[in-house]
């Protein structure tokens, strides 16, 4: 064997999956040939450095991006009247899976935050103040007139899954502020994703023992035209045992162009309120 | 760990799933499936796309886009398919739409980019020399035509073998080795050499 030959199979030689030929002759050449010494061992060297180039893990934004999308396209499937029939079990699992998954100790914090208060009976609704009357509102007449409403900041977020991070980035403020409230109700309101619309309502779930929240959920139920986070909302109303929202329940639960889950919704939730 | 109420036939999580088995469940409706895919393969996916992109924003929104078009064309996926290849299939299609896009040679990498890639060295007292190399391979790979980049890259994974490189590359195995070859040869020739300018 002469030096080209020897060198024609040296990708079989340096290939790990070692899926060639016998290589006992390129070795026996190579055991006597200084040249051909050289170049296997600088090639090997190459490929050592190559394969042992260090590649640090992708950014946590990528799994979160990643659930967020996926439930975008489960909801889109769901959304689809003859796939409605179990949405909510399906629709829990995911959320929590990709609340979930990155299982950082802070998250599972947050998880065990949420699940611990989100169906406590909400503390008694604190009288209003001027101050959260204007500003409740000021929110009814933004919710009111969607064509000027891109003030809230969430929705300057270009796409979906920036806005959706931009809502769970709420989840662990234990004391967010009225604005950080009323930018979650902004989104709940008005952001075209169902998806997010949906996290929105979750990250208001332990503030629901505030009357500014309560009522930015009601004012929002009107607006909303998907089944999914219709039955959401009316469910989060009840647990908030919120009776302002009795009326609009009882109009849902005789509106005959909703769909059937979502008048059945308002029907249980007229009589545990 | 958490467990989820199965509402399917098909548990996502089962980890005796093939990915084969799991992406046909994702075609036939089961989307969580999905997740178990992205569990697998996004880290070696991501890692290919760093070095070949050389830019770790990229290769992020590049992954996303994979598996994005994993749902929307699931219909699509065929019942002898071979999910690894076809990922990469559609990780390829997803890279050039980048280049494309970013009209940019990739040797627009920024050192700076990857550089935190380099912390690993075994010893404090090789780190800066490590880290040196690693730049000096980024760059290295980088100044590879694209292609080269791409099939050497490809044939360092030992989990594809050289038929599926070939399906996903539309040339020939004895072809696809060839330029696997050839690239590093290349390759080797632009490390070593900018090794030596750096010590000269
Ligand atoms: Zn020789």
């Amino acid at each position: 064997m002469n030096c080209t030959q020897a060198q024609e199979r040296f990708a079989d030689l340096l290939d790990a999956r070692r899926t060639g030929p016998d290589h006992a002759a390129v070795r026996a050449h190579l055991a006597s040939c200084p040249a051909c010494q050289r170049e296997y061992a600088t090639l090997a060297r190459t490929l050592a450095a190559l394969d042992a180039l260090p590649a640090a893990p992708p950014s946590p934004a990528l799994r979160r991006n990643f659930y967020a999308m996926l439930e975008e396209e489960k909801l889109a499937a769901a959304g689809r009247p003859a796939a409605f029939r179990r949405p909510r079990p399906a629709l829990r699992s995911a959320l929590w899976r990709w609340i979930l998954a990155p299982a950082a100790a802070g998250t599972l914090a947050i998880a065990a935050f949420l699940a611990g208060t989100r169906y406590a009976p909400p503390a008694a609704a604190p009288g209003l103040d001027p101050a959260t009357k204007r500003e409740l509102a000021e929110l009814r007449a933004r919710v009111d007139s969607v064509g000027q409403l891109v003030g809230y900041s969430l929705l300057q977020q270009r796409s979906t899954s920036e806005r959706l991070q931009g809502v769970l980035a709420t989840l662990d403020r234990k004391d967010p502020s009225q604005k950080v409230l009323s930018d979650l109700i902004g989104a709940l309101a008005l952001d075209p994703s169902a998806n997010v619309r949906l996290s929105a309502l979750d990250a208001l779930y332990p503030h629901a023992n505030q009357q500014l929240v309560r009522s930015g959920v009601l004012a929002s139920l009107p607006r909303e035209q998907n089944p999914l986070v219709q039955v959401a909302m009316i469910d989060f109303l009840v647990a908030a045992r919120d009776h302002a929202a009795a009326p609009e329940l009882g109009r849902m639960a005789r509106n005959e162009t909703l769909d059937r889950a979502v008048r059945d919704a308002a029907q249980r939730g007229l009589a545990q309120l | 760990m958490v467990s989820f109420p199965a509402t399917d036939a098909v548990d996502p999580a089962d980890a005796t799933l093939s990915d084969h088995e799991l992406m046909l469940a994702v075609r036939d409706g089961e989307l969580d499936a999905l997740g178990e895919l992205f569990e697998r393969h996004h880290g070696p996916l991501y890692g290919f796309l760093v070095k070949f992109t050389g830019q770790r924003t990229a290769a992020e929104d590049i992954v996303q886009t994979v598996f994005q078009r994993m749902l929307k064309y699931r219909h699509t996926y065929r019942d002898e398919g071979n999910f690894t290849a076809w990922m990469y299939h559609l990780a390829r299609r997803c890279a050039a739409d980048h280049f494309r896009k970013s009209n940019a040679a990739p040797a627009a990498t920024d050192p700076a980019d990857l550089q935190d890639h380099a912390d690993d060295a075994p010893h404090a007292g090789d780190r800066a020399a490590t880290s040196d190399d690693h730049a000096l391979l980024h760059t290295a790979l980088s100044r590879l035509d694209r292609d080269d980049r791409e099939v050497l890259l490809l044939s360092r994974f030992q989990e594809l073998p050289f038929a599926e490189i070939a399906a996903v590359l539309e040339c020939s195995v004895g072809a696809a080795k060839v330029r696997a070859h050839r690239a590093l040869r290349e390759l080797r020739d632009t490390y070593f050499q900018l090794q030596q300018e750096r010590l000269t």
